[in-house]
């Protein structure tokens, strides 16, 4: 007994450790009340008329943990409502979405160094969704653009609001607007972008007029979900 | 000194959605095998020697490793078997390494079997299944599918390009009604009508400037085909079998907004490109088919092809990805017809994606076997007629296609 206790010490005496393990001292639970695990379960079947062929219906849910890394201070950056961004060292290249280690294969893999990155960026290019996953149904229309963060190389993804879907354009200066800090949960949906208060939509044109008449019933299929 | 990779044969079951009475995987797998085996009365499963499983989403079936039950049902136990997993891409890519194990001799006859089940869940959870092959962290969470990454990169691309809607949905037509030749198809199969320019311009919003009917199809379907050498190919189809003359493959980022002043990119084509636009992977991967199979001139030395139309719009992209446009010409070219049946080039003369359908692992291999049913002159065979047969066609190009562009794989495959 004795010298298994010993050859434990040995052990983690020389044991190589990669990086200090986290102490998590920070937990919060925002599960909505029908998310729930049930394992494997089959809820039901169907047989064809004539019997020769069968469905069976299998219900499954699982808790994912996300392990965000070396990247969580992007996402512990949202909470506390800052957009965080990477810099190469060595290139200054910078980026949002976050790069851990430079692109550039002249850098090496170098470690990048994390930035504040100013609450501002500019459409690069956008779309009107009428249509999305299953999660995001009873949210449409979205206009989702693809806007650069100032001083970022990149495009990021997210959903701009404060706007008619139909005055969306290219090269649009935004502000990026956060949730208000009770509702964040440390993902990208915690913000989100909005037109400068600078910017003002240019005049009704037959784009403006074909988006209008492709988003309309859109607004009217939304209502009737339940 | 390298091995010639010949296709000697294949089939696909009739790709479909919901309830068919033939939904099993290894039950289609071995149809195709049949079919094939009707069609190359010499081949014989007996004369494989390593067999590659293209399947995507293990998410669809449930079931990890769904290969296992295929490979057991067609009793093929001690034959070697891997999968390969490439996103939309996986057939491209699969055909990729079935070519490598014959060119490097060590394999002579590699068998392919590609699926996906896709209508097991609801089509708007299906949607988000396959979204998961874009970065969740970043993207999936803020309400993007496919689609709409599509929608974000075609929208700037047609106003950079001066394309239209309409000059899109001229593609939408083509490959639906196409497919309206074509038993096997979904778009036959379902909805089973012809359509116009108005009917795309009138479907419902998607995307803007996507909507529903500049769409693939979500599908259910399995595929097969035979991959070897030149000696076996001459052995079992003398007189029907065909060339991987060229083949190329790359890759892109995953976040389509990653493509900005992206240094692998501004190395290879110079700074502002891709942009958000274009398929760089594309362009790559077509030059080194092109190098391979000795094309200067696509246009003038490619008949026909069967390519990645997941959406109207990025057949239109893909065309000038493969150099047969550029920013000045495509316009026209997309109002000029050239890619129907009645133009120089035809594209999808099978109905595509957007007419045949899309199960993801499958959907490469479909567009091979449509691609050798057209060298081997078997359309009307295989099609309810001759309306859909490219007439003298001896080389033709097959694109697969993943992720916003992330991979993309072309072939160049010549008539014997």
């Amino acid at each position: 007994m004795t010298q298994d206790i010993q050859m434990k010490k040995d052990t983690k005496h020389t044991k190589k450790k990669f990086a200090d393990e986290p102490v998590f001292t920070i937990k919060k639970e925002y599960r909505p009340k029908d998310v729930r695990e049930t394992g494997l379960a089959f809820v039901g079947h169907e047989i064809s008329e004539d019997k020769s062929v069968m469905n069976q219906f299998l219900h499954y849910d699982q808790l994912y943990t996300i392990r965000h890394g070396l990247n969580s201070r992007f996402f512990i950056g949202l909470l506390d409502g800052k957009i965080m961004g990477t810099r190469c060292p060595k290139c200054g290249d910078a980026w949002v979405p976050v790069r851990t280690h430079c692109w550039n294969l002249d850098c090496t893999l170098s470690v990048t160094e994390w930035i504040e990155m100013p609450l501002l960026a500019t459409v690069h290019t956008w779309t009107i969704a009428g249509w999305s996953g299953r999660s995001s149904l009873k949210r449409l229309p979205i206009v989702l653009v693809y806007a650069i963060v100032k001083g970022s190389k990149v495009a990021i993804a997210n959903e701009l609001h404060g706007v008619k879907p139909w005055d969306v354009e290219f090269e649009m200066p935004l502000k990026i607007v956060f949730k208000p800090k009770e509702e964040r949960i440390g993902a990208v949906t915690d913000f989100h972008f909005e037109p400068a208060d600078t910017w003002k939509p240019s005049p009704w044109n037959k784009e403006k007029e074909r988006i209008k008449e492709l988003v309309d019933p859109v607004y009217e299929w939304v209502k009737t979900l339940k | 000194m390298t091995e010639k990779v010949c296709i000697i044969g294949g089939a696909t079951t009739p790709f479909d959605y919901g309830p068919t009475g033939f939904e099993s995987i290894e039950g289609g797998a071995a149809e195709c095998v049949k079919e094939t085996m009707q069609d190359v009365p010499g081949f014989s499963l007996r004369d494989l020697d390593l067999i590659i499983y293209s399947h995507f989403s293990v998410h669809f079936g449930h079931q990890l490793a769904p290969e296992w039950i295929i490979h057991d049902h067609l009793g093929l136990v001690g034959l070697p078997h891997f999968r390969v997993e490439n996103g939309g891409n996986t057939g491209g890519s699969a055909l990729y390494a079935a070519a490598l194990a014959v060119m490097s001799g060590h394999h002579d006859v590699v068998g392919i079997a590609g699926w996906e089940t896709m209508d097991s869940v609801a089509q708007s959870q299906g949607s988000e299944f396959i979204a998961m092959a874009s970065d969740i962290r970043y993207e999936l969470m803020v309400g993007g599918i496919y689609p709409i990454y599509y929608a974000a990169m075609a929208n700037k691309w047609m106003k950079e390009n001066h394309v239209t809607e309409e000059d899109v949905a001229r593609i939408a037509v083509k490959n639906k009604n196409n497919a309206m030749e074509n038993p096997k198809a979904q778009w036959y199969r379902n909805e089973h009508k012809y359509i116009t320019i108005d009917d795309v311009m009138n479907s419902r919003l998607i995307s803007y400037p996507i909507k529903k009917y500049d769409c693939c199809l979500m599908s259910r379907g399995v595929a097969f085909l035979v991959v070897c050498s030149e000696k076996y190919a001459k052995k079992v189809n003398p007189d029907g079998y065909v060339t991987v003359d060229g083949m190329g493959l790359s890759s892109c980022t995953i976040r389509a907004g990653d493509r900005l002043n992206n240094p692998g990119w501004t190395e290879r084509y110079g700074p502002g490109y891709p942009g958000m636009t274009e398929f760089a992977a594309c362009r790559n991967s077509a030059e080194q088919a092109y190098k391979m199979a000795g094309i200067t001139n696509p246009l003038k030395e490619i008949d026909f092809g069967e390519i990645h139309d997941a959406f109207s719009t990025s057949e239109a992209q893909i065309y000038k990805a493969l150099g047969l446009a550029d920013k000045q010409s495509i316009a026209q070219f997309l109002r000029d017809e050239r890619t129907s049946m009645h133009g120089d080039i035809p594209m999808n003369p099978g109905g595509g994606l957007l007419g045949y359908g899309h199960p993801v692992g499958a959907t490469g291999l479909m567009s091979i076997i449509e691609c050798y049913y057209q060298l081997a002159g078997m359309i009307p065979k295989k099609h309810l007629n001759k309306k859909t047969v490219v007439p003298d066609a001896a080389c033709g190009i097959v694109n697969s296609h993943a992720g916003t562009g992330t991979s993309i794989s072309n072939f160049i495959i010549r008539r014997k």
